[in-house]
């Protein structure tokens, strides 16, 4: 008989911890309710020194009031915090590093405090953990940076801690399954505490405590483009993407980033796809946010369905008016959730496209800007070819170009830029900003967006380059070049034989597509104003006040 | 959501502008201790002949600044936070309760007297619009390398930068950016190459002259010149008033830290509105403002809405 030594050894440490810690409000509350007034104090009794927390916090939703209120607490009690951050958008996200209640970072996104974060790791007043993408975060979050603390966010509770998030659930159920199962503590910040939920989001059982916040949690707008903006260049590569992508490789199921050129194709297919008899063969299937520009789409009947990552301020009823298309609960409104929405992305569509602020000579892209430190968000979990992807799709296979056996099809991940910025800053560049990045903020790889060996199609007012039919790599570059206009990579890779290039299909020009740059105008677009899209959704879409021009 | 109080440096005057302040006993109690101070009336400070001279001109920038402040704060209007661009530091440091103001017109008449004297004929600005820091410092150090000496001095934008250096390389080197693509490069109206190392030995100077006086440390937040970072002490706002005169003044990184840190008004005090459209420019979806195009009321009111 064996006898096993290590009897005597606790299990149960994480657990007895969890209600040793528990314990210590009970002087606070008996209920899972949480005075609004006393969260600070609760966050000092929970809270030990090098605690992992997460906060809720993605582009859109932000758990602001418990933000605000880790903000507040002692920094003698409560000190060198890991914080894990989907994205650092509040002043107080990195205020806290300042005060010393938190030491060290790790997130995906920080635009709005992109320079902050820059001067900070500069100085040394925070220590990096990683930049991540959404999936690797959330991915990590049951791996190696469970959560001690998660603080979220949602519209509504029960006095049993049932969690209500209406069309923001976005990652709310991710991190509270992390912490949930693994004896951490959830605490959720809800609008209104009230018995009467429209639906149950996030079962209590998973929710240790709940705060009504003095005010609704922050909620930003981030997805709303104005029609207004789009220029008549962007309905060009609008209808240079249509034909010579979407139409030729039959793209059914896709994701669009946020930006005046998808706005333009969106607002584009019930006209100019319409007049090319794409109804019903394209752009069937999305994982998207709900866009307003997608408003006329919708009503024209060219959308199945869209699974959204989160909601969009002013969209809540239009969505739960047209349950055909949109993810909806029992209560009628949208379900979203940004984990399953960026899988889907990642693995289950054919296309993906983005824009960039600089390109270089053989496709790599970034955003990053001379200073700042963005991060990434999840345009690099659906911008790449998942390796691991298997089933198949017309627009899949239509990517194969070898007749190996064992050739595989590729996801489509198409870049669309125009060749200068604002400011003619050129786009094609020949070294990116971000190695000098990498080296600047010490990062162990340099912040690629999305690397060139994923990109299949590169879209310039130029023209577009079918980087996938590239067969060396001064194939690849001068396909670029020959679209790149007079941008340091265009001229000096110019291709020698753009006839050549053109014939093989490996570039194409506008009017190799039937495309009449006298054509591409303004008035193409389905709608040319946020007016006339609360027009298209019947007066459904309730466009927040700064969108509001009447 | 807050507020910044803007504080202008050289190119904003503007004769008589201190025709633009209220006749409100603050503004008086601000000439009176700046006359004191200079034992000479500043009253007519602001006339055009006087205004040929670098100490009158950073004097009256001085005075518009701190009376435009005060008489916003007789209106209840105070500010999260304080800038000011070159010169303009005097008079935040002032609002930010950090410097006395006699110790700042004291300073500010020096650093106006030793400016003028390290004035070198044929030296000067230039400004150059339409490229970024990355391309024109490229441009800079590849002019540099024969032995030739052009110093980027402000980046008061993304794209919009200022130059010192002898005025025959400044015109040089304009040509060079244009042909790289500058959108403008043109020599600005100053005799002196501020900004840049040049003028070191007048930071040495500025920094003994403020080691003898107690800077404190600010009520009001600071943001900083030279690296565009906000300080909170005192000793920290010494170094910035003394060195931002030989070193380039980072103003747009340090607006964007505003930015960042939640400012979506920007009060611009008299005279003139630089900052104003500058802010304007590189933040679309927060408020500008100048107490010269809006007046002070306005202000005020806006300030205290927010």
């Amino acid at each position: 008989m064996t006898i096993n030594t290590q009897t005597n050894n606790s299990w149960t440490t994480r657990r007895d911890a969890k209600t040793k810690r528990m314990n210590k409000i009970t002087h606070i509350t008996d209920s899972r309710v949480i005075p609004t007034d006393r969260m600070v104090e609760v966050l000092e009794e929970l809270l030990l020194p090098g605690d992992r927390v997460v906060l809720e916090g993605n582009n859109q939703k932000q758990a602001s009031f418990l933000s605000q209120s880790l903000s507040q607490v002692n920094s003698a009690k409560v000190y060198d915090l890991h914080m894990v951050l989907s994205s650092i958008s509040r002043p107080e996200h990195l205020d806290i590093f300042e005060s010393g209640i938190a030491e060290k970072v790790d997130f995906a996104y920080a635009g709005p405090q992109s320079l902050r974060i820059a001067q900070m790791i500069e100085d040394k007043e925070l220590t990096m953990g990683e930049i991540h993408t959404y999936i690797e975060l959330y991915g990590r979050l049951f791996i190696d940076l469970i959560p001690t603390i998660a603080l979220v966010a949602a519209d509504k509770a029960d006095s049993d801690g049932n969690l209500y998030t209406g069309a923001n659930t976005e990652e709310t159920p991710t991190i509270v399954e992390a912490a949930a199962f693994r004896d951490g503590i959830v605490i959720a910040q809800v609008n209104e505490i009230t018995d009467d939920l429209p639906r149950v989001d996030i079962p209590g059982s998973w929710v240790d405590l709940v705060v009504e916040a003095d005010e609704p949690y922050q909620l930003e707008p981030l997805f709303t483009r104005d029609p207004r903006h789009i220029t008549d260049i962007q309905v060009l590569l609008a209808m240079i993407t249509i034909r010579g992508i979407y139409e030729k490789h039959q793209v059914q199921s896709l994701n669009h980033g946020v930006g005046y050129n998808t706005a333009a194709i969106e607002l584009l297919l019930p006209t100019y796809g319409e007049s090319l008899g794409l109804k019903g063969k394209i752009c069937k299937h999305w994982a998207l946010n709900p866009h307003p520009t997608m408003i006329p789409a919708i009503e024209s009947g060219w959308v199945e369905s869209i699974h959204c990552f989160g909601g969009e301020v002013g969209m809540e009823e239009y969505t739960s008016r047209r349950p055909d298309v949109f993810f909806t609960g029992r209560d009628g409104s949208l379900r979203s959730n940004r984990t399953l929405s960026q899988l889907a992305g990642q693995y289950a569509v054919d296309l993906f496209v983005g824009s960039s602020l600089q390109i270089d000579s053989v496709g790599n892209s970034s955003t990053v800007t001379n200073g700042r430190l963005a991060g990434f968000g999840g345009a690099p979990n659906m911008g790449h070819d998942p390796g691991g992807r298997r089933h198949s799709t017309p627009a899949w296979l239509n990517m194969m170009t070898s007749e190996d056996p064992l050739a595989r099809g590729k996801k489509l991940v198409v870049q669309v830029v125009e060749t200068h910025q604002i400011g003619n800053t050129p786009v094609f560049v020949e070294s990116l900003d971000a190695i000098d990045v990498k080296n600047e903020a010490d990062l162990a790889t340099a912040p690629v967006m999305i690397y060139g060996d994923d990109v299949t199609h590169v879209v310039t007012e130029e023209g577009i380059a079918y980087l996938y039919k590239a067969k060396s790599l001064e194939e690849r570059r001068e396909a670029l070049a020959a679209i790149a206009g007079v941008t340091p990579v265009g001229v000096r890779y110019s291709p020698k034989d753009i006839q050549k290039l053109r014939q093989e299909g490996i570039v194409a020009f506008p009017e190799d597509l039937g495309i009449r740059r006298s054509e591409a105008n303004r008035s193409l677009l389905a709608a040319k104003n946020i007016e006339e899209l609360v027009e298209w959704s019947g007066g459904l879409y309730n466009p927040p006040e700064k969108f509001q021009s009447w | 959501m807050s507020t910044v109080f803007l504080f202008p440096g050289q190119g904003s005057q503007k004769p008589r502008m201190f025709q633009d302040l209220p006749d409100h006993p603050v503004v008086r109690k601000v000439f009176e201790e700046a006359s004191d101070e200079l034992d000479e009336s500043v009253y007519q400070w602001d006339v055009e002949s006087k205004l040929s001279s670098t100490i009158a001109v950073q004097i009256c920038l001085l005075v518009s600044g701190v009376a435009s402040a005060r008489v916003l704060k007789e209106k209840g209007a105070v500010p999260d936070f304080v800038a000011g661009h070159s010169v303009g530091t005097f008079g935040a440091a002032v609002v930010a309760g950090a410097l006395e103001f006699k110790d700042a017109v004291r300073l500010v008449r020096m650093r106006g007297e030793w400016m003028e004297q390290s004035f070198k004929k044929g030296y000067g600005m230039g400004v150059v619009t339409g490229l970024g820091e990355r391309q024109l410092n490229g441009l800079i150090d590849e002019y540099n390398q024969n032995e030739r000496n052009i110093y980027l001095a402000n980046l008061n934008s993304s794209r919009q930068m200022t130059i010192a250096g002898s005025l025959p390389e400044l015109r040089r080197f304009m040509e060079i950016a244009i042909a790289n693509h500058a959108q403008k490069a043109e020599l600005l109206d100053v005799a002196v190459p501020s900004h840049c190392s040049l003028l070191n030995e007048l930071s040495l100077k500025l920094e003994a002259e403020l080691d003898r006086l107690s800077v404190k440390n600010p009520e009001i937040p600071y943001a900083g010149n030279l690296r565009g970072r906000v300080l909170r002490r005192g000793e920290a706002i010494k170094k910035d008033l003394a060195w931002n005169v030989s070193h380039s003044v980072h103003w747009h990184e340090a607006t964007s830290l505003l930015y960042e840190l939640g400012v979506r008004l920007f009060v611009e005090m008299l005279p003139g509105n630089v900052l104003t459209k500058l802010a304007e420019d590189a933040f679309p979806e927060a408020r500008a403002i100048s107490i010269s195009d809006d007046g002070s009321d306005t202000a005020a009111i806006l300030v205290n809405r927010l």
